[in-house]
């Protein structure tokens, strides 16, 4: 919320918490980075942090267009998207990672034009409504397009994550899973530096004018559909990135996983929970909660795990509408 | 075969409308979107499962207990509700996804992922008018929805509650103004609300499939059929019905059984790209 009281203007440079929490960034990082060599003998947790960091990426790109107040319950859409676009081209076309994963989040950029062009004039509750359903189109548009999707089958042997060379030095990130972990921490790390980058630009005062008042944020001279269409578009391209990922990293996709409403939920939920308006609470929920889940709740019960999710939901908001991390960095 | 397709689609839309009408007037009394609808739906339908197949209670009488669960938990989502702030369309609708996931996965643990119907072998059985068939199922589903829509007409617009519960409707403050205890009609509501999806659920689970994931295919009938119809219009909600279900069966002869998923969604999108503001229609949505 913007305030005139002295001490928030005080705070003003703090606002997106990147400069007070430059410790916590810093010390989490470092946990991230060394974790494969604490967990060296533990395949499992090294997988389930692969997730967790995937989901924080998703988290983040979800969080593109949270900024802006938007909240969207479709962004199965561009994951499902991304992930058929990369796993497609790569199997059919023999194309390599690197340039199939780009291509898919372009697909999903795409996709999030037409959203835009459908979804865009409507606000609040009615945007919400509206993105639940688009998730519908292209699901059953994949589900029945057999010829080039092989439908509700799904596709598999979808390969792995790719190798990067530098001349005679070559890394293979598919080979292993502590490869795998680090070229998902570089993408996390780029993503995060590109959010604190935007959500501190004018573009993210704008989205936060934008959240706040919307007349008013017209009224400055701010083009409120332009900066929503944008925030839309490059949340889209980096969900559509995340599913690509998610495709090679899994090998596996069919129609109702990709699109399910798992993954849009999931980092709904992750950002609601870390908190919208901030930059890395969506990425602390996620890193935090998927773990929880996976080691504690998983383990327990079986069937029914992801009520989880729901209670943390449900409880966020009733008593931390800003979500923990925001709510941390007011105390 | 038109006629077929006529027949099966306004029994669908029958259907449709006696899922839809629990959120149509709790959405339209309350404001609350309350996404965790077909949630609710799926579970009365569990619960009239588990007493007809474990107890073997006969299906009649396994309404009044599923009306019995879904009321004791709209109570309590409705203190949920009634604990959110502004903006109320849009909090309702995060927090009932919340709850639409909890309840999924406790269903989830309770009775499994398993495919359940609740088979009443009378409901298939039908009878022959020259040129098409109708099965008692379809009969019931059609004159069901029209009975339970009188009942709602005559409590609506015949009773000084229902007064009370439209002028809700159509303005909370003022409502309040004129004394009308806006919190109690609420409550009402969401007691109504439950009652309906205590009746859809059980006959959900006759015609359908019954599996914790499937009642968000039943939220989105929903929100379709109250977005189509407006709020507090109770012929438009059957017309609207009707279309939805006619559209289906359109669909799914056309084209095949698998886009009909596709038309509820398509047909929510089309309205909501011609009356951006909702249904409400004006000012802000």
């Amino acid at each position: 919320m913007i305030q005139s009281t002295s001490k928030k203007t005080v705070q003003y440079d703090d606002k997106w918490g990147i400069t007070t929490d430059k410790t916590s960034l810093f010390l989490g990082l470092l946990a991230l980075i060394t974790l494969p060599l604490l967990v060296q003998t533990n395949d499992y947790i090294l997988q389930v942090f692969t997730h967790a960091l995937l989901l924080a990426s998703l988290a983040l790109a979800w969080n593109f267009l949270g900024i802006s107040g938007s909240i969207s319950l479709g962004h199965a859409a561009f994951f499902g998207v991304g992930a058929y676009g990369s796993a497609l081209l790569s199997l059919e076309q023999g194309l390599s990672p690197w340039l199939t994963i780009p291509m898919a989040g372009l697909f999903a950029t795409g996709l999030g034009l037409m959203v835009g062009l459908i979804c865009l004039r409507l606000r609040g509750a009615y945007f919400a409504l509206a993105t639940l359903a688009f998730v519908e189109i292209p699901r059953v548009i994949t589900d029945n397009w057999d010829a080039l999707t092989r439908g509700s089958l799904g596709l598999v042997g979808i390969s792995g994550l790719p190798t990067l060379r530098m001349g005679a030095w070559h890394v293979d990130f598919g080979s292993s899973i502590t490869a795998s972990y680090y070229l998902v921490f570089a993408y996390f790390v780029i993503l995060l530096g590109l959010v604190t980058f935007v959500f501190r630009s004018n573009m993210g005062l704008a989205l936060q004018a934008i959240r706040e008042e919307e007349i008013a944020a017209e009224a400055v001279g701010i083009h409120v559909n332009r900066y929503r269409l944008l925030s839309l578009l490059m949340s889209a391209f980096f969900t559509g990135v995340s599913g690509a990922c998610y495709a090679h990293l899994v090998r596996y996709i069919e129609p109702g996983l990709v699109y399910g409403l798992h993954f849009s939920a999931v980092p709904m939920i992750f950002a609601i929970c870390g908190g919208r308006f901030t930059i890395l609470g969506p990425a602390v929920a996620a890193l935090v909660l998927y773990p929880v889940d996976q080691f504690i709740f998983h383990p327990l019960l079986p069937a029914g795990h992801e009520f989880l999710y729901g209670a943390v939901l449900i409880l966020t908001m009733l008593f931390m509408p800003n979500g923990f991390w925001g709510r941390l960095r007011n105390a | 075969m038109w006629t077929t397709i006529l027949v099966s689609g306004i029994s669908l839309g029958s259907f449709y409308v006696l899922v839809a009408l629990g959120f149509a007037l709790i959405f339209g009394v309350t404001r609350n979107f309350n996404l965790a609808h077909g949630e609710l739906l799926v579970l009365a339908g569990y619960s009239a499962y588990w007493l007809w197949k474990a107890w073997a209670f006969p299906f009649v009488l396994t309404f009044p207990f599923a009306i019995l669960v879904i009321l004791l938990i709209c109570l309590g989502l409705q203190r949920l509700f009634s604990r959110l702030r502004d903006p109320i369309e849009l909090n309702s609708i995060v927090l009932s996804f919340g709850v639409a996931i909890l309840i999924q996965n406790s269903m989830l643990f309770c009775f499994s992922g398993d495919y359940r119907l609740i088979r009443i072998p009378i409901l298939n059985q039908g009878f022959h008018i020259p040129g098409f068939y109708i099965s008692y199922g379809q009969l019931t589903l059609f004159f069901l929805s029209l009975i339970i829509l009188g009942i709602l007409y005559v409590l609506m617009y015949r009773t000084y509650l229902g007064k009370a519960l439209r002028a809700t409707i159509q303005e909370k403050d003022a409502a309040a103004l004129a004394g009308i205890n806006v919190t109690a009609m609420g409550t009402l509501a969401f007691c109504i609300g439950a009652v309906l999806i205590g009746l859809a659920g059980p006959l959900y689970g006759c015609i359908h499939y019954l599996y914790p994931s499937t009642g968000h295919e039943a939220t989105l009938v929903a929100i379709t059929i109250t977005i189509f119809a407006g709020v507090g219009r109770l012929g438009s909600i059957i017309l609207a019905g009707w279309i939805l279900g006619l559209a289906e069966s359109f669909t799914v002869v056309l084209c095949g059984a698998s886009w009909r998923e596709m038309v509820s969604a398509v047909l929510l999108l089309t309205l909501l790209a011609f009356r951006p503001h909702g249904i409400l229609g004006k000012g802000e949505g």
